[in-house]
């Protein structure tokens, strides 16, 4: 998702995995991702850049008629396909 | 947003500020006196789930399901419709009765959206009331629709159906949960243990671990169905459920005009311009909390002098009457001048920027900044604060999100050097040894702050979390309400840090008037003398800098001027310039004082005060010790 240019929208297809620390997948690595979900950002929702704040920042996607900062690390992780 | 003001409509003057028990989560409770009931009214933290990532979520949901309240009011933001809703549904999950305060009606209008109430109060089952908080609007009848649930009950909430495939499985889990005694409803229990929510699963567990493997294998054939682990499949079809109705119920016309709110908030968040605008609100905050903070205590102090005078009229200069100017009086003044001056302008500046929407703007920018010592940008507010006063921000350590990254940050706060530390800095090294000497002991707080910051964050158990956070737009805020968030936590605060300000300063009263401080400074001798290379004396005036950190340095004042007979700290036998520094570093580092500790203690409880306390101390002995003998290599 922090790929894609301020304006552009896409559509959620996954959130990949965190490696924890220890390199291993374990469930605590999923907290992030439920938190994600639980802001709406489930496979399926269109979301649209906004801006990326300078610095490798957080970046503001509008999404489900709200707006959200999202930080660079975690929006890394979410996969998204590119709406023409 | 809003419900501090609906919160604060509700219960008036009635309130009482505490914490959750064991927890570092704030629990305001009031009373709402109406029609000739009586009804207690908590304020839950405000959250938009009820899984168990943070503490307020766990918090909310154990206080829903286990104190088993008559009634919750979910106040709803009328202008995100959808994500609230998501969250409406959750408690109707509970199968608590729930009452919408549909909020910000007013905002919606504006950003063109209107909202059939009626219509969402029949899809959902419950009572539907518009409101404008910050106007009053509909908080009498929100009162009057609670009322009557509470007395009447209301009809059952409608049901939030899974696809068929999730329901069979909540179904027949659900059926076997039943049999348990759980104080949870059992269709939440099995939507939970689908879900893999670990506390609830550790919690089943122990009365029937089949059930946990059960909802396991059921989870994973909802994967190999979808494609999605389970709870991503559950959320999802929640989200669908909520954006279905929101989409029924609201007729949404944009305005052509790009609102002057939306300018604002592309102007703030603006690569480029974004940076100066913060820089010159928090200069001006912090300009106005110390310019305010410094008349008041001044004034303050002149009043206290003018009290002395009078109370020695009266009392004389006896031993009993010292102890109890020293030790009970003055510490009630330190407690004063630091808690009234300092913290009632703090508060009203942190409601103010949180309530209008700006303190989640300095977060977005400065995130990535934050990061580097593992905490996110909501941590930079009570960072900037330390440098004012380290008790405010202590307090304001509680806009993070989880247990560990409050921790982290308030540890991080507590060696930021405050205004008392930087009259030390700029009073004995800037102005005997030279102004690059003290700002390069800045420099090196700083790097030992990052430092420790990295190395805490990397030791502490826990994933880091990112930022996450909702932008709301911005809003005036309710004037009304930041006047009572700040009373109710100063009046808290008082009542907390107090006693423990005036044991401590008793205590070190005794200490003087006993004449133990000669032998208490020989005893911090091998310290104090021979790893730091300090005269003895220092012992003493580091231990008076734990009631106000510049006190060490008027102490220190006070007896060279006693035994040496000199003014100032130029021409001080054994006191040179790599004394002055090493003095500075260790009273820059050492012990956070006593004002400071309290608000440690309040926030993260005794055993992390202490912890935090100790820990600085033997850092600072030991950073001490290493600059004495480097500054000696360099042959100063």
């Amino acid at each position: 998702m922090s790929e894609l240019r301020p304006g552009e929208t896409g559509v959620i297809v996954s959130i990949e995995a965190l490696t924890t620390r220890h390199g291993h997948h374990g469930r605590r690595g999923w907290g992030f991702r439920r938190r994600l979900e639980d802001m709406g950002l489930t496979p399926g929702t269109r979301v649209m850049i906004v801006k990326s704040a300078p610095f490798h920042g957080p970046i503001e996607v509008y999404v489900r008629g709200s707006r959200l900062a999202i930080g660079r690390g975690m929006a890394d992780r979410v996969l998204v396909s590119v709406e023409d | 947003m809003g419900k501090s003001v609906i919160f604060n409509h509700l219960t008036g003057l009635h309130q009482h500020i505490g914490n959750w028990p064991g927890k570092t989560v704030e629990r305001a409770e009031g009373t709402l006196h109406f029609k000739g009931y009586t009804i207690d009214v908590v304020d839950l933290p405000g959250i938009y789930s009820l899984s168990a990532f943070s503490l307020e979520e766990l918090i909310s949901r154990e206080y829903i399901a286990v104190e088993n309240p008559d009634l919750v009011i979910n106040v709803v933001d009328a202008s995100v419709l959808e994500r609230n809703l998501f969250f409406t549904l959750q408690l109707m999950e509970l199968e608590t009765p729930v009452v919408v305060a549909l909020n910000l009606m007013d905002m919606a209008k504006k950003k063109g959206i209107e909202i059939d109430h009626e219509k969402l109060s029949e899809i959902l089952g419950v009572p539907v009331v518009p409101t404008v908080a910050t106007s009053r609007v509909g908080i009498y009848e929100l009162m009057q629709t609670s009322v009557d649930v509470i007395k009447k009950g209301v009809g059952k909430p409608a049901k939030i159906e899974y696809g068929e495939e999730v329901e069979t499985r909540i179904r027949k889990l659900s059926e076997v949960v039943d049999k348990l005694q759980v104080p949870y409803p059992s269709r939440w229990v099995a939507i939970k243990l689908l879900e893999g929510d670990e506390e609830i699963e550790g919690k089943i567990r122990r009365l029937d671990p089949k059930i946990v493997s059960a909802a396991g294998k059921f989870a994973k054939e909802i994967e190999r169905i979808h494609g999605h682990s389970c709870s991503t499949v559950m959320t999802s079809e929640r989200y669908d459920i909520a954006g279905r109705i929101a989409r029924e119920v609201q007729r949404i016309v944009p305005p052509t005009k790009l609102p002057a709110r939306e300018r604002l908030h592309a102007l703030t968040t603006h690569k480029v311009l974004g940076y100066p605008i913060m820089g010159l609100v928090i200069l001006s905050v912090l300009f106005g909390i110390f310019s305010f903070g410094d008349y008041t205590s001044q004034l303050l102090g002149g009043f206290f002098e003018c009290c002395y005078s009078v109370y020695e009229g009266l009392f004389g200069t006896g031993v009993w009457a010292a102890l109890v100017w020293g030790g009970v009086i003055e510490g009630l003044i330190a407690g004063v001048s630091i808690a009234l001056p300092y913290l009632v302008p703090f508060y009203l500046a942190l409601y103010f920027l949180e309530d209008s929407g700006y303190l989640s703007r300095i977060a977005f920018l400065m995130d990535n900044f934050m990061h580097k010592i593992g905490l996110h940008g909501k941590a930079f507010i009570p960072v900037m604060l330390g440098f004012g006063c380290n008790v405010p921000a202590c307090l304001g350590c509680r806009i993070m999100e989880t247990e560990r990254e409050r921790f982290l940050a308030t540890f991080v706060v507590t060696l930021v050097p405050c205004a008392a530390t930087s009259v030390i800095i700029l009073g004995l090294v800037g102005a005997y040894v030279g102004l690059e000497w003290a700002l390069l002991l800045y420099v090196v707080d700083l790097v030992i702050v990052f430092a420790l910051g990295r190395v805490a964050f990397r030791m502490l158990p826990g994933e880091s979390t990112g930022l996450i956070m909702e932008m709301h737009d911005y809003e005036m805020p309710h004037l009304r309400t930041v006047g009572k968030q700040t009373w109710f936590r100063v009046r808290e605060f008082v009542m907390m840090a107090f006693p423990l300000i005036v044991l401590g300063s008793f205590v070190i009263k005794v200490i003087d008037v006993l004449g133990l401080l000669g032998p208490i400074a020989d005893v911090l001798s091998p310290v104090t003398v021979v790893w730091l290379g300090l005269p003895a004396i220092t012992g003493i005036t580091l231990i008076f800098g734990v009631l106000r950190k510049e006190l060490t340095l008027l102490t220190l004042l006070a007896l060279f001027e006693a035994e040496f007979g000199t003014t100032g700290f130029a021409n001080v036998p054994g006191f040179g310039p790599v004394q002055m520094i090493v003095f500075t570093l260790v009273a820059m580092l050492y012990i956070p004082c006593v004002a400071t500790i309290a608000a440690l203690v309040k926030e993260q409880g005794w055993r992390r005060a202490l912890f935090i306390t100790v820990f600085e101390i033997g850092f600072a002995i030991l950073i001490g010790g290493i600059a004495y003998r480097i500054l000696l290599l360099t042959g100063m």
